[in-house]
């Protein structure tokens, strides 16, 4: 108590000196320490983490129920977040934590068992801890103290896990809503007695743990292995890779300057080639700062499948594979609701249920597999099922009725999976709460845009659904053609293009008078000129004395006639700043190999502009 | 009352404007800007242009890795376009609008000097009368014999105006 005192005198003369005008959460509290914005952005960072891995460790748990290294785990996180939360006055956060902890300490001494229960109720006081920390990062952010979360209910239902002891009504296990009174007192004191009492039925489940030790003791390595880190702020990354990306083009400005072109001494050619290397090789270090592994990203969708595969009484088994596989943390970011998105549609709509999939001859058990790789310079992230797949003709009889394909149109099997992705459209025959409201895949696909990637389907009836995201290993550098207009040098990003060619002069067609066409391959593909849209002056003015450039914008083909194509080049997208941001049909700005700024092409963006006209 | 207020006001902006200057030429006019808005001065160099913007936005250039929009002052300001030469320069300025700072480039016919201006060097931008607005200027200053114009940076190239540009050209 003594000590306490003594802190908050030290603590007000800081208050003194530096008082914030955000109020404290506690508002009623002495204790100015609870009102430091530092010292609470650390807490909901390091809780954030804390929750993260607590939710891996509980869904680990949920599978093996004695796996003593997940509960200790699971404790320790609760356990700093309650000591956190108590030193910041953070009631609410430290009564549940602590609740938390006294349930898991009641496990880890065997006295209480792990049941689907119990990991419900941990569960819930993680989320509930979760919008805590939301609450409490509006708060710092908006300097308004969000209206304090009842936890009563929580409480009052994990602590009825504690002691399932006479007295205990059932109903407090399956999470009353009744007040905490004098009563949850003395189940508290209860609990605890059960605590000291010696284990009784639940002995198995820590004698089970026994032979999972080796991998318990592999797990901690590898997280102490993860440790070994430092937290850097990404604008410094983002600052550190750009510079990087100009020394490398620097480089190659005195690698290929006119005056070392002659006559180049054999020490200055050695020094010169040494130098390109570590360039190369700081560039590739410094891009790889930027990278995460997926598994982050995937392991999140594992809360989901537990829920989701409970609530509608599904048995859904998830595996997760290349997990280590690298991707951009923005990517990762951005992937994430997506990937939920398909998880949840997999779950809801393609898997049936255990009786109706016994009947087809399948495991009772569906599978939803989430796999990463690397193929051809780009990440290929699969989500498949393995539960009834799509149906073509409904999806057929519906793109009908909502008109989204011409009557009598002959479609492929690929063209009518890539239908789903078409906005306002949902196969679901009944909207649920969970999906089927008809935002689905078309915003899936236009996240998986965004990040530069494509998305498409296939599904063999009866035998699952399969999707395949590809998407480029960064957003910070792109890979594109050079090419020029005129005095002009653009950069057409080369995921878009399909192909090049000259045409024959006898291929050109003009449509009215004004469109003109281009056959390709047996298909009449519209041009679009670039140095009409863009006003400037071109070399050629024939489309088939230039280059046609065959590209691929929103599922529909056109040609962008350009005067040449000057290379292939791997450059770093730079924003044209906020002054320029909305130019229909320019992406971004690239520095190119001789420090020129060269427009990246925003293929959509022109397709869409002379689509409009 | 009305008229001591503004006197004040006069004083306190007086103050304000009071300071180093970089002046620089454009056509027959001397004019001159806050050195502190400067970050550098660069000769002309190659510029890339960009579409739909406004004739006097030329395009962008390569600051050091930063990919910056670059205007023609000359040219923002109605005066006849001129060839660049080899005294032509691209002053880079912060421009501040509404808490959003960035960096533009100038291009001006030449650049002259840094000047110290008191407050007694500086006078009020004179009243052109009705329909004459003038907001981009701060105001005139004489300096042997000659006059200059001091220019409010922030208001000539407003980070508004110029993110409202893609829909002129569209």
């Amino acid at each position: 108590m003594a000590r306490k005192t003594e802190q908050k005198t030290v603590a007000a003369e800081e208050a003194a000196a530096a008082q914030e005008p955000v109020a404290p959460p506690a508002a009623a509290s002495a204790n100015p320490l609870a009102g430091d914005p530092e010292l609470l952005n650390d807490f909901i960072l390091e809780s954030k983490e804390h929750l993260t891995s607590i939710e891996l460790q509980l869904l680990t748990l949920d599978q093996d129920p004695g796996n003593a290294e997940a509960i200790h785990a699971i404790f320790r996180g609760f356990h700093t977040i309650k000591g956190m939360a108590g030193f910041l006055d953070l009631d609410a956060v430290r009564e549940v934590s602590h609740e938390v902890e006294t349930i898991l300490d009641l496990a880890r001494n065997g006295a209480l068992g792990i049941t689907g229960a119990v990991i419900d109720r941990i569960l819930e006081s993680k989320d509930y801890l979760t919008r805590c920390l939301t609450d409490l990062e509006t708060m710092l952010q908006t300097g308004q103290a969000p209206p304090a979360r009842d936890n009563a209910a929580l409480i009052e239902a994990i602590r009825g896990l504690g002691g399932p002891a006479p007295g205990t009504s059932l109903g407090s296990l399956l999470g009353p809503v009744t007040p905490p009174g004098p009563v949850t007192m003395g189940l508290m004191e209860l609990a605890r007695e059960v605590a000291a009492t010696p284990p009784e039925p639940d002995v198995e489940m820590a004698g089970v743990a026994c032979p999972e030790a080796p991998e318990a003791v592999k797990a901690t390595e590898t997280k102490a292995g993860a440790a070994r880190s430092i937290k850097v702020d990404t604008a410094k990354l983002d600052y550190l890779v750009d510079m990087v990306g100009e020394m490398v083009i620097a480089q190659s400005l005195v690698k290929h300057d006119p005056d070392l072109a002659t006559g180049l001494k054999p020490r200055l050619a050695r020094n010169l080639s040494q130098l390109a290397r570590i360039t190369d090789d700081v560039q590739r270090t410094a891009m790889s700062m930027r990278m995460i592994p997926v598994g982050q990203l995937f392991q999140r969708t594992g809360r989901l499948v537990r829920d989701l595969s409970r609530k509608y009484g599904k048995q859904v088994e998830l595996d997760l594979e290349g997990e280590e596989t690298e991707l951009d943390r923005n990517i990762v970011e951005e992937l994430a609701d997506p990937l939920m998105h398909m998880v949840r549609n997999a779950i809801d709509h393609g898997i049936e249920m255990p009786e109706e999939r016994v009947r087809a001859g399948k495991s009772p058990t569906a599978r939803v597999l989430l796999k990463a790789g690397h193929q051809a310079g780009h990440i290929v992230i699969q989500v498949s099922d393995d539960g009834r797949g799509l149906d073509k003709e409904r999806i057929l009889r519906k793109a009908r009725e909502k008109n989204l394909i011409p009557p009598g149109a002959g479609l492929t099997e690929t063209e009518i999976f890539n239908l789903i992705f078409q906005p306002g459209f949902s196969t679901a025959e009944k909207v649920t709460d969970v999906s089927g409201r008809g935002v689905g895949m078309d915003v899936v696909r236009k996240h998986v845009q965004k990040l530069r990637g494509r998305v498409d389907a296939s599904s063999v009836r009866g035998q699952g659904t399969s999707f395949l995201m590809k998407l480029p290993l960064t957003l910070a550098i792109i890979d594109g053609l050079v090419v020029g207009v005129g005095q002009q040098r653009y950069i057409v990003p080369i995921f878009a293009v399909r192909e090049m060619l000259k045409p024959a002069e006898d291929a050109i067609s003009t449509v009215q008078g004004t469109n003109e066409m281009a056959m390709v391959r047996g298909a009449l593909v519209p041009i679009i000129r670039l140095h009409e849209r863009f006003n400037v002056k071109a070399r050629f003015e024939k489309p088939w004395e230039s280059l046609l450039i065959v590209s691929e914008s929103g599922g529909r083909q056109f040609c962008l006639m350009v005067d040449e194509l000057i290379g292939k080049q791997e450059v770093v997208i730079k924003s044209l700043g906020e002054t320029m941001q909305n130019i229909a049909g320019v992406a971004g700005g690239a520095i190119l190999g001789d420090g020129r700024v060269g427009l990246i092409l925003d293929l959509e963006g022109l397709f869409g502009a002379s689509h409009r006209e | 009352m009305e008229t001591m207020a503004a006197t004040s006001a006069a004083s306190q902006k007086v103050d304000h404007r009071a300071g180093k200057y970089l002046t620089f030429q454009l056509g027959n006019e001397e004019f001159a800007v806050q050195v502190l808005r400067v970050r550098e001065i660069m000769g002309i160099q190659e510029i890339t242009a960009v579409p739909q913007t406004p004739g006097y936005v030329k395009g962008v250039i390569n600051l050091r890795g930063k990919v910056i929009p670059v205007v023609d002052l000359r040219l923002k300001f109605g005066l006849p376009e001129i060839a660049y030469t080899q005294r032509t320069c691209i002053i880079v300025a912060q421009i501040e609008n509404r808490g959003t700072k960035l960096l533009i480039g100038i291009i001006v016919d030449c650049v002259s000097e840094v000047l110290t201006l008191q407050t007694t060097d500086i006078e009020d931008t004179p009243d052109f009368g009705s329909g004459v607005e003038t907001p981009y200027l701060l105001g005139m200053a004489k300096i042997k014999g000659k006059v200059k114009i001091l220019l409010d940076i922030d208001m000539v190239l407003t980070a508004q105006e110029v993110m409202s540009l893609g829909p002129i050209g569209a």
